[in-house]
C-alpha cells in the first residue's frame, strides 16, 4: 500500500511543468502546436463540408428558381453566384474568405454574414447561458455526489443524470412548456421579440435555456462524478485521505484539480450539443435564432448558408476544445 | 477457468439487472406491436381537430382530428426499427474497426483524427447537411446520417476497451504464432469485449433515438401524413392548449424510451470503477476521460 502511494509523481508536483526546463519558449511552442492542431481539424471539417455540399446533384441556382423561370434565368443566376467556376477555385475563395469573416453569398444573393448577424448572437446568448448553467450545476452535483461515494445521494444523482442525459432537448422543452406555462402560467409559451429582433424579456429565455441545460447537465454530472472517482484512486488523493484531511478539503483541493482536464473535455463536447439542440429548441419556442435561418436555408437548398452555420458552430466548438487543451496542458504539463 | 468466472458474474448480476432492462424491452415490444393494437387507422379523421379526450378517442384528436392514441401506437415502430438498425450497424462497424485499431497503431491514429474532426460537427447540423445531399431521402437518409455521425465515437470506445487486451500476453502469443490481423481481432480480442459491446449497443440505440427523433421533429425524416412520434410533436405543437395529449403523449413515449434504454445500457455496462488490480492506479483518469471524448 505504501509503495503504491509513493510510486508515481502526482499531478500537483507536475504543475510547474510548462515553466520548468527550457522555460516559456517551450510552453509557447507547445501551446502553438495545440492551437495549430485544432485549426487544422477545423479546416479539415470545413473542406469535407464544402466537398459534400458541392458534389451534390442540383445547386442553389436551380433550387431557388421561381416557377416558370427559364433555363436562361437559372444559368444567369448560376453565373451571378459563381457556380460555373471550377470547384477548386470556389473552395479556395471560400476558405480564404473565412478568416476575414466572409462566409460567402447565399443563393438569394445576400451576404451570409449579414443573414447571420442578427440571429447568431441570440443563439450564442441562449447556448452560452445554457453552458454556464450546465457547468455550474454539473460541478455542484458531481462534487456533491462524490462527497459520499455509494451513498443514497450519490445513487440518486447517478440515476437522475443517467435518466436525463439521453433525453432529446425538445422532449424536455415540451415538459417544461406543459408545467411552467400551461399548468402554472408562470412563463410565456412563445418568445416575443422587440424591435431589434432580440427576445423582449429575460423570462422568455428561461424555458429554452432550461431545456438545453437539463440533458447536458445530466451528461456533465456523470463526467464530473467519474473524473472525481478516477482521481480518488490516484496516490496523492489516497495519501491526503491517509493524512486525515477532511473529505471536503480532499475533494476540492486534491481531487478536483486533477479532474479538471476531463471535465473540460466534457464541456467541449457539450458545446456542439448545445448549439445543435438550440436550433431545435428555437423552433419550438419561436426563438429568433439561427434555427429559423437554417429552416429557410434547408428549404432553398441554400448550401452557403448551411456551410456558414457549420463553420461558425465548428469554430465555437474548436475554441472550447482549445481551452480544454490549455487546461489539460496546465494540469498535466508535457505528460499530456 | 476464466469462462466460468465470467459466467458466474453474469449470473450474479442477472436478477438485479432484469428489473432495469425489462422496461426498455417492454416498451420496445409494445411500440413494435402497436399498429396491431390501434383502434383506428392512423390517417383517417375520427373526431374534431384537437378534440379533447373522449368519444372514441381516449387521447383526443390531433390537428386533423385523427385519433392520437392510434397514431401513437402506429408512430413508434418505424422510429424504434430504424434506431435498432442504426445501433446494430454502428456497433458492428465500431467493434470491427475498434479491435483492428487496437492492434494497428496507424489505423488507430486515423480513427482518432476522424473522431476529433467529427466532434466539431453538431449532429443536428450533420443531419441537415445530409438531407441537403439527399433531398427527399426521408427515413433512409436520416438512418445513414445517424450511422455516419455515431460510428467515429463508438470506434473510440471499443478501441479504448481493446487496447489493454491487445497488449496482453495471450494476444501477443497469438501474434507471434503468426495469426492474421482479422483472426487476432475477431477470435482473440472480441470475445473479451462482450460487456463493452453490449453496453455500446444500448448507448448507440439511445443516441439513434435522439438523432432520429430530432430529425423527425425538424421534418427532415418521415413526411406527413406518416404517424411518427417526433413529427406528431411538431405538427400538434400549435394545439397544445386544446388537446395537450396530442403533444404530451408522443413526448412521453420518446422520453420513456430514451430513459429506459439508457438505464438498461447503464446496467449492463462494465463498471470501470470496480476493477481492481495493478492497472487501476496507473490508468486513473483515463476511464472518465475516454467517456468524455466519446459523445455521439
Amino acid at each position: 500500500m505504501a509503495g503504491a502511494v509513493s510510486a508515481p509523481p502526482d499531478d500537483r508536483t507536475a504543475r510547474p511543468g510548462p515553466t520548468r526546463g527550457t522555460g516559456a519558449g517551450r510552453a509557447a511552442a507547445r501551446i502553438g502546436m495545440l492551437l495549430g492542431k485544432r485549426v487544422l481539424m477545423l479546416a479539415v471539417l470545413l473542406a469535407v463540408v464544402f466537398a459534400a455540399v458541392q458534389l451534390l446533384p442540383g445547386d442553389a441556382a436551380s433550387a431557388t428558381s421561381e416557377r416558370g423561370e427559364g433555363a436562361a434565368g437559372v444559368a444567369a443566376r448560376r453565373h451571378l453566384l459563381g457556380l460555373n467556376r471550377p470547384l477548386w477555385e470556389r473552395f479556395q475563395q471560400w476558405m480564404t474568405g473565412l478568416p476575414t469573416g466572409d462566409l460567402g453569398t447565399s443563393a438569394r444573393g445576400q451576404k451570409v454574414t449579414d443573414l447571420l448577424a442578427a440571429p447568431f448572437p441570440n443563439t450564442l446568448l441562449l447556448g452560452g447561458a445554457a453552458f454556464v448553467l450546465t457547468m455550474a450545476a454539473a460541478l455542484v452535483l458531481g462534487c456533491w455526489a462524490a462527497a459520499r461515494p455509494g451513498g443514497r445521494l450519490d445513487r440518486a444523482i447517478g440515476l437522475g443524470s443517467t435518466a436525463t442525459f439521453a433525453l432529446p432537448e425538445f422532449i424536455v422543452a415540451v415538459g417544461l412548456l406543459l408545467v411552467l406555462s400551461l399548468w402554472t402560467g408562470w412563463l410565456p409559451a412563445v418568445t416575443l421579440t422587440d424591435g431589434g429582433g432580440a427576445p423582449a424579456d429575460w423570462t422568455m429565455l428561461v424555458m429554452p435555456v432550461l431545456a438545453l441545460a437539463v440533458p447536458q447537465t445530466g451528461w456533465n454530472t456523470r463526467i464530473v462524478r467519474a473524473a472525481l472517482a478516477d482521481q480518488e484512486r490516484t496516490p496523492h488523493v489516497a495519501a491526503a485521505h491517509l493524512d486525515g484531511l477532511p473529505r471536503r478539503q480532499v475533494l476540492l483541493r486534491h481531487a478536483l484539480p486533477g479532474a479538471l482536464p476531463t471535465i473540460a473535455i466534457g464541456a467541449a463536447t457539450s458545446t456542439g450539443m448545445l448549439l445543435g439542440g438550440a436550433v431545435v429548441v428555437e423552433t419550438l419556442f419561436n426563438y429568433p435564432g439561427i434555427g429559423t435561418v437554417l429552416a429557410g436555408a434547408l428549404a432553398d437548398r441554400d448550401t452557403p448558408v448551411i456551410a456558414g452555420v457549420v463553420a461558425c458552430a465548428g469554430a465555437a466548438v474548436s475554441l472550447v476544445l482549445f481551452l480544454a487543451d490549455l487546461i489539460r496542458y496546465r494540469t498535466l504539463g508535457d505528460r499530456s | 477457468m476464466s469462462t466460468t468466472a465470467v459466467l458466474d458474474r453474469t449470473r450474479l448480476r442477472g436478477p438485479r439487472a432484469l428489473p432495469r432492462v425489462a422496461p426498455a424491452l417492454l416498451l420496445t415490444v409494445l411500440a413494435l406491436l402497436g399498429p396491431l393494437l390501434a383502434p383506428h387507422p392512423a390517417d383517417q379523421p375520427v373526431t374534431a381537430p384537437y378534440a379533447p379526450p373522449g368519444d372514441g378517442a381516449p387521447l383526443g384528436g390531433d390537428q386533423l382530428g385523427r385519433d392520437v392514441l392510434s397514431r401513437l401506437l402506429h408512430g413508434g415502430s418505424a422510429l424504434i426499427g430504424s434506431a435498432l438498425a442504426v445501433a446494430v450497424v454502428v456497433t458492428a462497424l465500431a467493434t470491427l474497426l475498434g479491435c483492428l485499431a487496437a492492434l494497428s497503431p496507424a489505423l488507430g491514429r486515423v480513427i482518432e483524427a476522424v473522431a476529433d474532426v467529427a466532434i466539431l460537427l453538431p449532429p443536428v447540423l450533420g443531419i441537415m447537411l445530409l438531407s441537403l445531399a439527399w433531398p427527399g431521402g426521408g427515413r433512409p437518409a436520416v438512418t445513414v446520417a445517424a450511422i455516419a455521425l455515431g460510428t467515429p465515437y463508438a470506434v473510440r470506445i471499443v478501441a479504448g476497451a481493446a487496447a489493454p487486451l491487445a497488449a496482453s500476453g495471450f494476444v501477443e502469443a497469438a501474434a507471434a504464432g503468426g495469426e492474421r490481423l482479422f483472426h487476432l481481432a475477431l477470435r482473440e480480442i472480441l470475445p473479451h469485449l462482450r460487456a463493452t459491446v453490449l453496453a455500446l449497443f444500448g448507448l448507440r440505440f439511445v443516441e439513434a433515438v435522439y438523432v432520429i427523433s430530432m430529425a423527425g421533429f425538424l421534418q427532415l425524416g418521415p413526411q406527413p401524413p406518416t404517424a411518427d412520434w417526433a413529427l406528431m410533436i411538431r405538427e400538434n405543437a400549435s394545439g397544445i392548449l386544446l388537446d395537450p395529449w396530442s403533444v404530451v403523449a408522443p413526448a412521453l413515449a420518446i422520453g420513456l424510451l430514451a430513459i429506459s434504454v439508457n438505464l438498461a445500457a447503464d446496467t449492463v455496462a462494465p463498471k470501470a470503477g470496480r476493477r481492481s488490480g495493478p492497472r487501476a492506479g496507473r490508468g486513473a483518469g483515463r476511464g472518465a476521460e475516454r467517456r468524455a471524448v466519446s459523445r455521439r
